[in-house]
Formats: structure tokens, C-alpha cells, sequence
């Protein structure tokens, strides 16, 4: 649609660009700052009345075509502009001076930008330096541990995944915590990862409620502004950015055991006394450990799905400006190879922003982003694969056939049943023999016998066989289109309108055929797609005042909003997919297609209003309001409203202040109130009928919600207190923010019986209070001509307390995991949000219990001493100490507090950066060691408890297995990792200019370098936390790992070029 | 200049005039409240019964002495102890959630629809799927209504007793339905028959013979008005859906997706799946030995493989569930008679059918000549008969021969099975544990 106008658009722009050719001769020169002699880098140089001008490079070197009487202008924001006419010299030295009225940096806020030092709300800024200095492929991971109030987690480090971004204390306590992204103006739907980290110009990140109120409804969880790049007048320049890496899983160690390895650890410890074999026959015990021994051509698991994955970027852009119009392109490609086996990323961006100046009065702008990705999941879940048995090689060779058939031998010898008996899938094409395996064949656990015959393992198929016969995968197309006209009314006031649109194209693959199944059951079979197009139009017109009046400085923009949002798409449900080579809906029956429909349509209204005034740059005040209207919720309460206010004090500005040493003090107070409607379908007020084929023919199943009328809005109401200190000149910088925010009428999934029909029902009701501290610490350590340090830290903590739940003392528990193997989530009034309870454990039962140990590698008892924590003779896992049972805390995903620092120093033309980020306090509920350890086979001798009744007669001591809600299985999630590390060289620019080069650099950085997590943390990923499952309900329950995917280390090589 | 400010204006226009209304009508589903026809309702209400039928089957055949679970923690069903709660997400979680799916569906279908027949297969399904919860937990929470949002919070969930169940909702459904309901089976929906072979069965397992009578003997004396005889060849019953033995099955294709995802009752008893790959249990052999010549051995069981061949083949076909068929409903009303006094020459002939098809002598009234003979003689056929169709344990249960039969004394707690941690927690404990769990 409107690609096509956007496409002939560039053309004729680009066609548009004529360089004129003069009479000229060069001239070289260097822009320095009058107040350290450092060179400016990416000043502008023009001359006067013309389109032709440059830009300085890194050093301030500049080099332009000039011929006598031209009129150079020098321009950088922040300093004075400066006009030198030319009488024919061919070099030049200027110096700069700082504008102490515009030695403010600007920041975006939403709907407008406002002065720094005008500031009266909490926003964090990363700009293009930060951005510039290291390389990550998305910006998200820029951000990471840079900013205080800011956590960003890596659930899952499978490339192409998005990472958790939140914004203070959860603004939810169901739903998800993503903040509202905007880009250039624009909300976009879907994730940072939309937008080309190359492309930035800076971030802003709106926390406080004061400063995200104007964005009213969608504010609550935070607003993260993007601001692109855009073109400068001058010449165009051209640049081209380009790296490779290579990366592996951090934990290098495997986490489960060999045939090999099991051998060895049983022989020990059955000579040891640790395993007790005397229920275990002589020839069993001797032909299992000799298998163990000798199975030949084991390859473990791990070692065979996690390998090295590598990546290549090329990041192109072109921009440049003529009097009246500016331009930026660019064009940036991504290709990664994943480190788990199938998983990769290939990512396409484009961006093409136009400015232009028709007349003095109107300015008018277009810009387009455009983006197509294709992700490659890992068709089956990783602790799936995992907890094979690490017997086999992954493909048969023939030394691993030759072994199990003679293993078969022995078996059946010793009376045991052959391993074919094992079989239990279909008849040709598939292999129902072993002794008509053929190398290259994946290997299957009932290859190697079942539990009770050889030492296979659970009689499902192979990891190969699972992950060779499923496909999943992700294709993500967007664009997103964005115009506006804006037209000067009068000096200072403003009419801006925006139109804009854009498009979300989403395709969900995933198959799984016949083979995969040990049984090869055609309902285990699947072909699954499913398309989802989301567009989005929003219209939006502004009023833009500002004026400086004297010592008075006003702003004020006043505005109205409107946005729909429509999904349409299908979903189709494929089962009983033929055994074939081709896969296609066209060889399935027309019965076992599921086709589901998508039609949802969402609108939005707002309008919204501010004025900031500050006297003499000493006392701030800035209001807001903004009402909004949303088609999703309740008939009865469809609009709200929200206001804010904020004000601050530039103390050092006043006359009587005169403390040199602290040249910056600045307290802050900001209040307001936002929505929140982020976990909100389309239609969760209504109750719709669920079409659903029956054999009877269509049936309407029970709908999804209980229509709810009521369905309003959640308001949180925050409060900040915050304060600005800069030191020496303001060489080191701090600011400290305390909040507390109230969210009341809690939009709650709350869990109900099954009863009623759903899970879940959605209601408002509750309140929390969540309060944090967040120090974030900035200094300029040196800054000199040849070198400069600069560092930066910061600090965070949340705390949160449920304060009400509407009558309720307490949500209904939910135990959240694999398979009801999770902990208890609880709820309550007084308690935080998502804590994890369950029973605590004393120790292990040893592996003396275990009644054979040679059933199964790696086996432990599977079962643990609990603690009767009231002493009544009942281990009672549904109550609370407080209520009789024995139930405790046993701990919380959220981190006591999280933490960042990072630092960059540059010496002559080196450039060194780096970033930690770390988290400390937090917990996570692994469910993986129940599966590798113990799940099948581990079973205790009947000795251990003759009369069943719960406890072990050796010691009088109750005991559970590890199916239970048990403290054993809550890890430590803190971590700290060093995000990034960049190393860089700038090529001397005088040998570059000789063929044409501006400037150009080369670095070396590599992402979780290190990385430190808790002793007693198992798997590969402490920030992996599972959001998957159908029945997780959001941050109540929030902190139980399944499998994630590991975290990534890697190297990367790259360089830079500017023409 | 002026198309210009034009351009503005009818952007300002736009942007107010679509502003007003946010009703968004989603365009393609009816909304529940603007329902006129409830036949999609009460599908449903049939459809939600496939996630009752691996649970019964398990519950039914595993937890008796029909079959064995080999691998722990599916091994639980074989152990009368609290461990059994390990089985509740992949067994008694779906199986409350789908029942009361369907009763939720039926209860819609009650109070809305105009039509009596679909009011008289709703109170059908919901008297099945009441007395299925009953069997399996005991005392459980009754709703008659759909609910509102308002009334969930003070809704009473507290678990009623279970005469008070049978007496209160499955018997007065159950006549209802026998009053609304055609005498004939159309497409495999509930019929009149299909209601008094339930309320007969329902009256069995709440001990009351005599009122069992009138209704197991309406259905004996009257299955050939409605179509329904007994298959000449055993093993045909169970191949052939809808054949003229089933009164009422619950009806399974392959490709109607089941919520429930695992409706392949039959792959657990032909070792299919790997938790328990030699199922059957030594007993049931046992039980096929002391009857020579039964033609129902090669069906039910091979002593071999250790499997039940019932439902022979895998993967592809699909088998319905058969919840009430003519031998059933014949082997009670004999055991109803013999408790309700007849002698032993009356009761023993209506077993004569059955016996005779499994190649097996009439029964002789001459040696088994007393109650507690005749008792033991239809309980002997009741296990050979309906093995592998989930009936075993409850018809334990119901006799009170657990014991007995079991070979081991078995804390009654055990009788049922526990209730989903889910829903105590989802209750607040308003729904209690049953006790032993």
C-alpha cells in the first residue's frame, strides 16, 4: 500500500540530490572547544546560502571545497554558532564557545523535547555516544545495566528472543511489564527489536509517573522513546558498519553424566558403600555396568545440541541535507546462527527519514521503518532433549549397532526380554528391529533396552529423532509508515498533525511428524501455522506553544489522539500428518484440519494537555492531564483520566548560592497517576462462543471469559522524589530517585475453580504498593585531549506489597511448572507479588535407599527429608504453618536489588568500553534436575518404608518425593555478567582521507565475557525464566525455570567506515 | 496555501468524528448472551465427555486388578497410599475440568434452549457427568446455573455429600429426561433407553435395588422397541461404533480435537504407551484360566504379550467410549433381582445370552442355588464380561468386595481419588482434600 508511494518517493529524492560544481579550492581546518581544546567531533560546517557543507570527524578535522567571499558557518549544538568569511586562507582553526543558555542537553519527552535543566521528572537518557561506543545487535542490550530503575533480563538467549524489559516495580501484577515503545513519535507495536540499533540517535526512558502520564492508559509499565537519526544539512556522508562473531553457551561443563562416567561413579560408589546393591541379582548388576562401561561412541546430549554459533552484520547508511531538506537511509542485515542446534536469526532493516521546510511556515516529514525477520526455533523443549541418557552416540555407528545387538544377547541370556519387545511404534517404513539398524539411523533409548531389560531410558525416541523430525519457526514482516505537517501559526505556536500506520505480519510454523513419536501415533502429529496481520492507524494532532518571555519560559502542547488497532489472521490445526517426504496441508485430510479464526478490532481515543513553565531557570512546574478512552474494556467504564504533576528546584542557579563545589543541586517532586490495560484482549469483557468441531457436528465450547460489564481500568498512582547533584562543573553527576507507587483496582487473572469453566477470570480488584530507590552515578574521571575516562554506575531496588485484594486475604495459589512439578505461588495481603512456597527439605535421601542403582545413569533417590514444620504428624502441602499445614517462603524471583556499571576510556586513538550488569537476591524454582536426576527409576526400597505411611523407618523422619513442592529445587538467581567489552581503534584519518575515507575504526568486543551466578545454580541461564505454559498467569506467578535456553557468549570483529 | 489548511482541518475532522464511539462488536462469533439456538451448546456438552474417558479407563481397570502401571509415578494407581496425587495433572485435573465443562454446557442448554429434547440430553449428560464425579471423589461441589461474574465470589463451593447429589440432581435430571427423551438412539445422542439404563445403574450404585428395578427392567424388556440387541459376535462390540449392543458411548474421531489432547484410552491397554508397556495383571489371567473355553479371552486379554488386544489396533483407527451397553444393563438387572429376592431359576436365565455368545454353558440354578451363589456367579461374569471398560474398580467399590478381590486390606480412604490440589487452592480450601490424600 503505501510502500509503493514511499519507494518512488526515495527515488526521486535521491535523484533529487545535484552537486554543483564552482571554481573551489580546499580547505582543511579543526574545530576545537575553547574550553578544553578537544577537538568537536560531527560539527557542522556549511557554507552560508548553500546546500554544500561537511561535517567535522572524530578529531574535529574537517576538510571543505571553498572558494573567496563564501561565508563558512560552524554550528554544534551546545556552542555558539560562528561565521568566518573566507579570504582565501586553506586552513583554519576555530574555537567554539560553550552556549551557556544552550549548554542544556535536550531531551525528548513525550509529545515535545524539553531542556535538561528544566526537568522535573525522572527520564533516563542513553545517547548516540553510549550507543556509538559499543557494538550489540539489538538496542535493548545497549541498555542493559545502564540505567537505574531499568532491569532487562534474558529469558531465553536464543537469538531473534526478546528480553524482559522492566521499568521500576511491575505496573501489573497479571499481564506482561513490556513498556510502551515509541519511536519517533509513534507507538509501535511490537518490540525494541523493530528498530535498528545503528539507526539510533538516543533513548530516553520514561519512569516516573509525572513524565509518562501524558501517555496515559499505556504509561504504567514505562515509556522507552527512541529517537532516530535524522540528516544534516552538508554533503552527503556515507557509512558503513560491519561485524562477524562467533558464540558458544557460557557454561562450558556438562550437567549430566556419560554411560562412561556412571560407570565409573557407580563402581566408586558401590565400593565406597554409598549405593546399596544387595537387592540387586549379580549377573543384572555385572551386565549393566559393563554396558555403562563399553557402550561405544557415546555423545552426550549437551555436547551434540549446543555448538558454536556465528553471526554476520552489514549496517549501511546515507544521509546528508540540502537548505530546505534532510535525509537519513539506511539499510542494516543480520544473520545468526544460533548455538542450540536448528535455532538462528536472519533480519533485514531498512529506514528512511525525510525532513523538509516548505516555506517559513509549514515543515512537513515522512519516514518509513521497515523490517522482516525469519527466526528458527528448536523444534522440542531443551530439558526434553536433555534428560535422554547419554549411552549413544546420536547417530548409530556401526560399532554402537554391533553393541547393542550383543547387549540384546546378553540380556535375553540372563532371562530379560529383547530390546525389540521394547518397540512400540508403527510397522514399516519405520525400523522396528535392532538388528536391522544401519548406520546413520538415530539412536533410540529402546535401542539399548527399556529400565527393567538394558539401560535405555524413558522408551521415547531419540534426541535426534525429536529434533530432526520438527520444524518451528517464526517470519516477522513490518512497516511502519509515519507522516506529519506542521504549520507555524504565530512565532512560538505550532499545529502539528500526525498520520501514520503501521503493518505486522506474524507467521508461527511448527511441525512435528510421525517419527517423532516412539509409538508414532498419528495424534502425536502436528502441522500447525499460524498468521497473525496486526495494523494499526493512529491520527494525531497537536498544539505546540513556546515562548521565552524575559526571565519567564513557557511550553505547552495540547492535543488529541485517535488509534485502532485490527488483528486478523488463522490459525490452522494440522493432525494425523502422513508419513511423507513433503509437508503439506494438501496430503491431510480435510477432517484433521482445525481452522480458527482472528478478527479483532481495538479503538482508542485520548486527548491530553501540558504546560511546563520555568522562572528564570530556577523554579520548574510542568501539569499534565490526559483522558482516554478504550474499546476493551466494561460498557459501563470505558474512559479515565489522568493527571500529573511535577516541580523542581535549580537551587544553584539562585543568587545567594554559591557552593562551588557542588554545582548542580537540584530536588525534584513529581506525582501523577497512569493506566494500565497490558495483559487486555480485544474482547475480555464479552463472553464469545468458542466454535469447536464435534462429532455431532459444530459445538460452542465454554467461552474463555465471563462477560464482565464492570471491566475497568487499573490506575497506578506514583509519587517521586528525586535529586540532582553535580560536582566539580558538574565532572561527576548524581541523581537519587525514591518512589512509591500505589496501583489500585488491580486488573487480577484470578485463578477460580475449574467449576466455573475457566482457569481464570478477570476482575479489578486490589491494591499494591511498590516502592524503589535508584541511584544512578555519572563522572567524567579525565578528560583531556588525548585522553578521557568516563564511568558510570548505578543502583535499583523494588520492593512490593500486596496492600489489598478486594475483600480476599489472599489469591487463590497457583502451583506453576512442568507437569504440577513447581512451587506454590501465593498472593497475599501483606506479602510481596509471586512468592514461592513449599516445603522444606532436610537433605536428600541418600543413594543407599535407592532400591537398584543401576537402573537408570545419573539416578539419585528422587526423594527428600521434609520437615513436619508443625509437629502433627501430617506433612500437609496445601496449608500454611499459619494455617496448620506445613507450607513456608522459600523465596521470590525479584532481586533484592540490581546493579550496572560501566565505564568508557579513550586514549589517543583507542576506545575502550565497558558494561556489567548484575542482579542479586532473586530465585528461580529449576525444574530441570527432577527430570535429569530422577524422574524414572530412582525408586526406593520397600524396606525404606514398609508400611507406606510417609515415613522412613531407618530414622522416623518424614520424606516426599521431588514431584512436591520442595526448597530443593529453588536456585539462586543473582548474577552478574559483563554484558559488554569493546575495544576499539580509530585509523589515522589522514592516511584514510588519501583513499577518500573519513574516518574509520575497527574493534574486538565480545557479550558475557564473564558471568557469575550462585553456587547452587544448575542450568545454563539464572535469568531464564518460564512464561510459556498456558496456565502462567503473569508476575504472581513469576520464577520457575523449565529448560531456558543458555546464556551466550560471544566474540565479535568489526569495523566502521565513514565516507 | 488554503488546500493546505483544508488538509489540516480534515484531519482535525477525522480524528473527531472517529472518535466517538469505541464499541468494537467483534465481527465473525456470536457474544453467549445474543444465543438463540443451543444445539453448538450442547455438542459441547457431548464433546467434553472425551476428556472423562482415559481418567475412567485408568480408574477403572488400572487402580483394579485388570491391568498394572510399571513405571513411577504412574505405578501410584497400583498403591493405596497418598501418593496417587502425583497423577492428578495428567489424570484428575482433566478429568473435573472437562466434566464440569460439560455440566457448565448442559446447565446453559437447561436454562435457555426451548426445545425439550435438547433439555433432555443436557440433564442426560449432566446426571453422566455428576455420577462420574461422584464414583470417582465422593462428596463434590454442585453448580445448576451459568455463572455470572458477580456471583463467583460468594458462590458455594463447598462439596455437597454425594446422596445428596444423587438425590438432589442425577436422579430428578435422569427422570427428566426419561420423560423428554425419543425411545430411539438418533446419531449416538442420548435416547430414553440411554437415560433408564443410567438411572437404573446410578440406583445399583447407591445400593437401592428396588427402585433399580422398574428402570433396568424397562430396558431389558424394552431394548428391542429401540433398536438395541446384543451383538451375536463379542468382539464386534467394540470395533464397530454405534453398533445395536451400545446404548449410550461417548463418541471419538481422530480428527475432532480433544481439549484433553490424550482421548486414546485403548493405546494404554494394548502397552502402548511406555509407562506401562505390559499392562495386564496376572489376576484377570487368572480370572480367563478358571473359565475354560471363554471366547472372550483371545478378545480381552493376551497372556503373552501381557496386553489387552480389546481395542486392536493403533495409531490410526479411533474407538468410542462405551459408556452403557445391553450386557451391562442385563448383568445388573439380574444382580438387581437376585438382591431384590428372586430365585435363582429367574435370574440365571438372563444371563444365558451372554454366556452362550462367549461359548460358555448356561449357568444351573439347581447348583447355584442360593443368593450369595448367584451374587458371586454375576460378579464373576460382570469382570470376564467387562474388562478393559473401566467398570472394574467401581463395581469393587460398589460391592464392597475390594478386599477381597484385591487380595490386600485397603484403607477405604482409597476408595476414591483425590481431588486436584488446583482446586483447593483455587477455593481457598473451600473444597477440601478427600481424606488420606
Amino acid at each position: 500500500m503505501n510502500l509503493k508511494k514511499t519507494l518512488t518517493l526515495i527515488t526521486l529524492l535521491f535523484s533529487s540530490i545535484v552537486i554543483i560544481a564552482q571554481e573551489n579550492y580546499p580547505l582543511e581546518g579543526k574545530v576545537v572547544s575553547t574550553v578544553d581544546q578537544m577537538g568537536i567531533p560531527g560539527a557542522n560546517v556549511i557554507i552560508k546560502g548553500t546546500s554544500i557543507g561537511t561535517s567535522t570527524d572524530f578529531d574535529g578535522n574537517f576538510q571543505i571545497e571553498v572558494k573567496s567571499g563564501d561565508i563558512l558557518e560552524f554550528s554544534y549544538i551546545g556552542y555558539v554558532t560562528q561565521n568566518i568569511t573566507i579570504t582565501n586562507q586553506t586552513t583554519l582553526a576555530i574555537s567554539l564557545t560553550e552556549d551557556s543558555r544552550a549548554l542544556d542537553e535536550v531531551v525528548v519527552v513525550g509529545y515535545g523535547t524539553q531542556k535538561k535543566s528544566h526537568l522535573t521528572g525522572a527520564i533516563a537518557k542513553v545517547g548516540g555516544d553510549d550507543l556509538a561506543a559499543i557494538q550489540v545487535t539489538r538496542v535493548d542490550d545497549a541498555l542493559a545495566g545502564k540505567l537505574a530503575g531499568v532491569l532487562i533480563q534474558n529469558q531465553d538467549g536464543s537469538p531473534g528472543a526478546d528480553p524482559k524489559i522492566q521499568v521500576r516495580a511491575a505496573s501489573s501484577i497479571n499481564g506482561n511489564s513490556n513498556p510502551l515503545i515509541v519511536v519517533d513519535g509513534y507507538p509501535i507495536s511490537g518490540s525494541l527489536a523493530t528498530v535498528n540499533p545503528n539507526d539510533i540517535q538516543s533513548v530516553e526512558v520514561l519512569k516516573d509517573a509525572a513524565s509518562a502520564a501524558i501517555y496515559g492508559s499505556r504509561g504504567a509499565n514505562g515509556v522507552i522513546l527512541v529517537t532516530t537519526k535524522k540528516g544534516k544539512r552538508g554533503a552527503p556522508s556515507f557509512s558503513y558498519n560491519t561485524y562477524s562473531s562467533i558464540s558458544s553457551k557460557y557454561k562450558r561443563d556438562r550437567i549430566n553424566m556419560t554411560a562412561g562416567e556412571w560407570a565409573n561413579t557407580l563402581e566408586t560408589g558401590i565400593a565406597s558403600g554409598r549405593y546399596d546393591i544387595s537387592e540387586v541379582d549379580p549377573d543384572l548388576l555385572n551386565y549393566r555396568i559393563n554396558a555403562y562401561k563399553n557402550a561405544p561412541d557415546v555423545l552426550a546430549v549437551e555436547d551434540w545440541l549446543y555448538g558454536n554459533g556465528y553471526s554476520t552484520n552489514h549496517d549501511f547508511s546515507y544521509s546528508g541535507g540540502t537548505e530546505n531538506a534532510n535525509y537519513f537511509a539506511s539499510l542494516g542485515y543480520q544473520n545468526t546462527e544460533g548455538i542450540v542446534r536448528t535455532e538462528g536469526y536472519e533480519r533485514l532493516n531498512a529506514r528512511l527519514n525525510i525532513d523538509a521546510e516548505l516555506g517559513d511556515r509549514f515543515k512537513t516529514g515522512l519516514s518509513f521503518n521497515g523490517f522482516a525477520a525469519d527466526r528458527d526455533i528448536a523444534g522440542h523443549d531443551q530439558r526434553d532433549l536433555l534428560r535422554a541418557y547419554n549411552i549413544s552416540p546420536i547417530y548409530h555407528t556401526a560399532a554402537s549397532i554391533a553393541f547393542v545387538q550383543a547387549l540384546d544377547q546378553q540380556a535375553q541370556a540372563l532371562g530379560l526380554d529383547p530390546f525389540d519387545n521394547g518397540y512400540r511404534g508403527g510397522d514399516a517404513p519405520f525400523n522396528n528391529s535392532i538388528y536391522t539398524l544401519q548406520p546413520g539411523d538415530t539412536a533410540q533409548d529402546w535401542h539399548y533396552g527399556r529400565s527393567g531389560n538394558g539401560i535405555g531410558g524413558t522408551g521415547d525416541a531419540g534426541p535426534a529423532t525429536k529434533l530432526d523430525n520438527t520444524d518451528r519457526y517464526q517470519k516477522t514482516y513490518f512497516a511502519n509508515v509515519t507522516s506529519f505537517l506542521e504549520y507555524k501559526i504565530i512565532d512560538g505556536l505550532n499545529i502539528k498533525a500526525v498520520l501514520g500506520a503501521d503493518i505486522r505480519d506474524t507467521k508461527d510454523y511448527f511441525y512435528r511428524g510421525l517419527e517423532f513419536d516412539s509409538q508414532a501415533r498419528g495424534n502425536q502429529t502436528a502441522l500447525d501455522e499460524t498468521t497473525v496481520q496486526q495494523t494499526s492507524t493512529l491520527s494525531e494532532t497537536t498544539l505546540n506553544y513556546n515562548k521565552e518571555i524575559g526571565k519567564h519560559s513557557v511550553s505547552a502542547v495540547a492535543g488529541i489522539e485517535f488509534q485502532k488497532i485490527y488483528f486478523k489472521g488463522t490459525s490452522l490445526t494440522g493432525t494425523n500428518v502422513p508419513f511423507s517426504d513433503i509437508v503439506n496441508y494438501n496430503l491431510l485430510k480435510p477432517e484433521d484440519i482445525t481452522v480458527r479464526e482472528r478478527d479483532e478490532t481495538i479503538s482508542r481515543w485520548s486527548y491530553f494537555g501540558r504546560i511546563s513553565y520555568a522562572f528564570d531557570n530556577r523554579y520548574l512546574l510542568s501539569a499534565s492531564i490526559r483522558r482516554d478512552g478504550d474499546s476493551r474494556f466494561g460498557a459501563n467504564n470505558r474512559y479515565a483520566t489522568f493527571p500529573a504533576l511535577s516541580i523542581g528546584w535549580n537551587v544553584h542557579n539562585e543568587s545567594f548560592y554559591n557552593f562551588d563545589f557542588l554545582s548542580t543541586l537540584k530536588p525534584r517532586f513529581s506525582t501523577g497517576s497512569l493506566g494500565s490495560t497490558s495483559d487486555l484482549g480485544a474482547y475480555n469483557s464479552l463472553s464469545l462462543l468458542n466454535p469447536q468441531a464435534t462429532v455431532l457436528g459444530t459445538g460452542f465450547l465454554i467461552p474463555d471469559d465471563i462477560a464482565n460489564s464492570d471491566l475497568t481500568w487499573q490506575t497506578n498512582t506514583e509519587t517521586n522524589y528525586g535529586i540532582d547533584l553535580g560536582f566539580i562543573k558538574n565532572r561527576i553527576r548524581l541523581s537519587a530517585d525514591y518512589y512509591t507507587s500505589d496501583i489500585e483496582d488491580i486488573l487480577i487473572n484470578q485463578s477460580v475453580s475449574e467449576v466455573f469453566g475457566t482457569p481464570s477470570i478477570r476482575l479489578n480488584s486490589g491494591d499494591v504498593r511498590s516502592s524503589g530507590l535508584e541511584l544512578e552515578l555519572t563522572a567524567g574521571i579525565v578528560k583531556k585531549e588525548n585522553f578521557s575516562w568516563d564511568f558510570g554506575a548505578n543502583l535499583s531496588t523494588v520492593k512490593t506489597e500486596i496492600t489489598d485484594l478486594g475483600g480476599l486475604d489472599e489469591l487463590p495459589q497457583v502451583i506453576y511448572g512442568q507437569s504440577g512439578r513447581g512451587p506454590v505461588y501465593r498472593n497475599y495481603v501483606g506479602g510481596e507479588i509471586g512468592e514461592m512456597w513449599g516445603l522444606e527439605t532436610i537433605r536428600i535421601v541418600e543413594d543407599e535407599y535407592i532400591e537398584d542403582p543401576t537402573r537408570a545413569i545419573g539416578i539419585n533417590s528422587s526423594a527428600y527429608y521434609v520437615v513436619d514444620q508443625n509437629g502433627d504428624g501430617v506433612i500437609d502441602k496445601t496449608k500454611t504453618v499459619e494455617e496448620g499445614g506445613d507450607l513456608v517462603k522459600i523465596g521470590q524471583n525479584t532481586p533484592d536489588f540490581y546493579y550496572g556499571f560501566n565505564s568508557t576510556i579513550k586514549y589517543k586513538a583507542f576506545d575502550l568500553s565497558f558494561q556489567f550488569q548484575g542482579a542479586q537476591g532473586g530465585d528461580v524454582w529449576n525444574v530441570d534436575p527432577i527430570y535429569y536426576n530422577s524422574e524414572f527409576g530412582g525408586r526406593l526400597r520397600d524396606s525404606f518404608d514398609a508400611n507406606n505411611d510417609g515415613i522412613a523407618d531407618h530414622n522416623g523422619e518424614y520424606y516426599l518425593d521431588s514431584n512436591n513442592q520442595l526448597d530443593a529445587q529453588l536456585q539462586d538467581a543473582s548474577f552478574l555478567a559483563l554484558r559488554n567489552l569493546t575495544i576499539g581503534y580509530n585509523l589515522n584519518p589522514e592516511l584514510t582521507s588519501k583513499v577518500g575515507i573519513n574516518s574509520a575504526r575497527v574493534y574486538v568486543a565480545s557479550t558475557n565475557l564473564l558471568y557469575f551466578w550462585g553456587d547452587n545454580y544448575t542450568s545454563y541461564n539464572p535469568e531464564g525464566v518460564n512464561t510459556s505454559q498456558s496456565d502462567y498467569l503473569g508476575p504472581t506467578t513469576y520464577g520457575t525455570q523449565i529448560g531456558a535456553s543458555p546464556i551466550v557468549r560471544s566474540f565479535t570483529f568489526g569495523f566502521n567506515v565513514n565516507f | 496555501m488554503k488546500n493546505i489548511y483544508l488538509l489540516f482541518l480534515g484531519s482535525l475532522l477525522l480524528t473527531i468524528s472517529c472518535s466517538t464511539d469505541l464499541d468494537e462488536v467483534p465481527p465473525n462469533i456470536a457474544s453467549s448472551d445474543s444465543l438463540t439456538d443451543f444445539e453448538g451448546v450442547l455438542n459441547a456438552a457431548y464433546y467434553y465427555q472425551l476428556g472423562a474417558v482415559t481418567p475412567m479407563a485408568v480408574m477403572g481397570d488400572f487402580r483394579a486388578d485388570n491391568a498394572l502401571m510399571l513405571e513411577s509415578p504412574y505405578t501410584e494407581f497400583d498403591e493405596y497410599d497418598p501418593g496417587l496425587t502425583a497423577m492428578e495433572d495428567q489424570f484428575f485435573g482433566p478429568f473435573y475440568t472437562a466434566l464440569y465443562r460439560s455440566i457448565l454446557s448442559s446447565n446453559n442448554v437447561i436454562e435457555n434452549s426451548e426445545d425439550a429434547t435438547q433439555i433432555g440430553e443436557a440433564k442426560f449428560l449432566r446426571a453422566l457427568s455428576y455420577f462420574k464425579l461422584v464414583k470417582a471423589f465422593g462428596d463434590v461441589t454442585v453448580i445448576l446455573t451459568s455463572p455470572d461474574i458477580g456471583d463467583i465470589p460468594t458462590f458455594d463451593l463447598t462439596r455437597k455429600p454425594a446422596l445428596e447429589v444423587y438425590n438432589n440432581v442425577i436422579i430428578p435430571d435422569l427422570q427428566d429426561a426419561i420423560s423428554t427423551l425419543g425411545v430411539t438412539n438418533v446419531n449416538g445422542r442420548a435416547s430414553r433407553l440411554a437415560a433408564q439404563s443410567l438411572l437404573g445403574k446410578v440406583y445399583v450404585h447407591m445400593g437401592n435395588f428396588v427402585s433399580a428395578e422398574p428402570q433396568l427392567a424397562a430396558v431389558v424388556n424394552g431394548a428391542a422397541g429401540g433398536g438395541i440387541s446384543l451383538q451375536p459376535n463379542y468382539a464386534d462390540i467394540f470395533v464397530t461404533d454405534l453398533n445395536s449392543e451400545i446404548i449410550f458411548a461417548t463418541q471419538e474421531s481422530s480428527s475432532v480435537e480433544d481439549e484433553y489432547g490424550f482421548s486414546d484410552f485403548w493405546s494404554w491397554f494394548l502397552g502402548n504407551d511406555t509407562k506401562s508397556p505390559k499392562p495386564l495383571d496376572p489376576s484377570l489371567i487368572a480370572a480367563f484360566d478358571a473359565s475354560p473355553g471363554d471366547l472372550r479371552r483371545a478378545v480381552n486379554i493376551d497372556a503373552v504379550a501381557l496386553t489387552s488386544p480389546k481395542y486392536p489396533q493403533s495409531g490410526g483407527p479411533e474407538y468410542d467410549w462405551i459408556e452403557l451397553r445391553l450386557a451391562d444393563v442385563i448383568l445388573l438387572y439380574a444382580e438387581t433381582l437376585n438382591e431384590n429376592g428372586a430365585p435363582a431359576t429367574t435370574v440365571l436365565p438372563l444371563l444365558d445370552d451372554i454366556r452362550e455368545r462367549a461359548g460358555l454353558a448356561d449357568l444351573d440354578p439347581v447348583t447355584i442355588n442360593t443368593k450369595a451363589l448367584v451374587r458371586k456367579a454375576i460378579y464373576k461374569e460382570r469382570r470376564l464380561e467387562l474388562a478393559f471398560e473401566g467398570q472394574r474398580w467401581f463395581d469393587l467399590v460398589r460391592t464392597g468386595t475390594v478386599d477381597a478381590e484385591m487380595g490386600e486390606t485397603i484403607n477405604p480412604n482409597y476408595y476414591v481419588f483425590p481431588i486436584p490440589i488446583s482446586e483447593i487452592l483455587a477455593s481457598n480450601g473451600v473444597i477440601t482434600q478427600n481424606p488420606g490424600y
